[in-house]
């Protein structure tokens, strides 16, 4: 997690993040879908997702996608839009952008995430500053008010535990868990 | 740390790659005969992608969020305009 650009790290900049990128982009992309016949709510899906995928490619540290993030949303959109609604969409290639869509969530996990949002949510906040959001560790420290890196990766470590250890739990009541 | 942490913060370093060639293989060799520690391994791979999947699905909170802003809030009306007038032209 080192030598990277950190991107954001609270969501007040999370958010003046997205106001920005939805003002800069947002509107080539809904000129686009309305053009190929889609409608308002089909922008604004398949804007969220490259929002989502932009993001997880920004924190992992993908040279060059923040050196113009309004034409990287606008591939990543167009790439959406024909895997959605395109034929042959599987051949299409958007000037070597990869594009790892979000898959669909599994209804086990999914019942597992509403579990774990409710039972451990302060752990799940910590957990995903650290591998989602990829900040480093003495800012996660100082935003969730541990004494310094060292208790934030015990922390850390306890949470990971005890996630681990509720996914087992719940995997014998899951049915479709270990497909 | 105490040793079950230990051992998740080697379960890590193993699934995260973050291991020099050498603790690897000890690693590997612990786990063939462990097979408790082989589930544990793959319990914690679990564990990651639910990390993950609720990541995603938090920030997808937060857009949403701010789309109902930029399309509710009286500040960003002729944003909103200028988005709203290029599905009522057809």
């Amino acid at each position: 997690m080192t030598e990277r650009t950190i991107l954001v790290s609270t969501m007040e900049e999370r958010e003046k993040l997205f106001i920005a990128l939805y003002k800069g982009a947002f509107p080539a992309v809904a000129r686009y879908v309305s053009k190929m016949g889609g409608t308002f709510d089909e922008a604004k899906d398949i804007f969220q997702d490259a929002l989502v995928i932009y993001y997880e490619k920004a924190v992992a540290g993908e040279p060059d996608i923040r050196i113009n993030a309004k034409a990287y949303l606008m591939g990543i959109a167009k790439h959406l839009w024909l895997k959605k609604f395109g034929v042959n969409s599987r051949h299409v290639s958007i000037d070597g952008i990869d594009t790892e869509e979000a898959e669909d969530v599994r209804v086990s996990d999914s019942r597992l995430l509403n579990f774990l949002q409710t039972a451990g949510k302060k752990c799940m906040e910590l957990l995903r500053s650290f591998y989602y959001d990829q900040l480093p560790l003495n800012d996660i420290a100082e935003t969730f008010g541990f004494s310094g890196v060292r208790s934030a990766t015990v922390q850390k470590y306890k949470c990971l535990e005890k996630v681990r250890e509720t996914v087992k739990e719940k995997a014998l009541t899951y049915e479709d868990f270990l497909d | 740390m105490r040793t079950s942490l230990i051992e998740t913060e080697q379960i890590e370093a193993h699934l995260l790659q973050l291991s020099d060639t050498g603790n690897a293989l000890v690693f590997e060799a612990k786990m063939l005969l462990d097979p408790e520690l082989t589930d544990n391994v793959l319990w914690q791979q679990k564990a990651y992608h639910i990390v993950k999947l609720y990541g995603r699905d938090q920030l997808k909170r937060e857009i949403e969020s701010v789309h109902q802003q930029l399309f509710k809030d009286e500040q960003h009306q002729s944003f909103r305009q200028k988005i709203m007038r290029l599905f009522t032209k057809k």
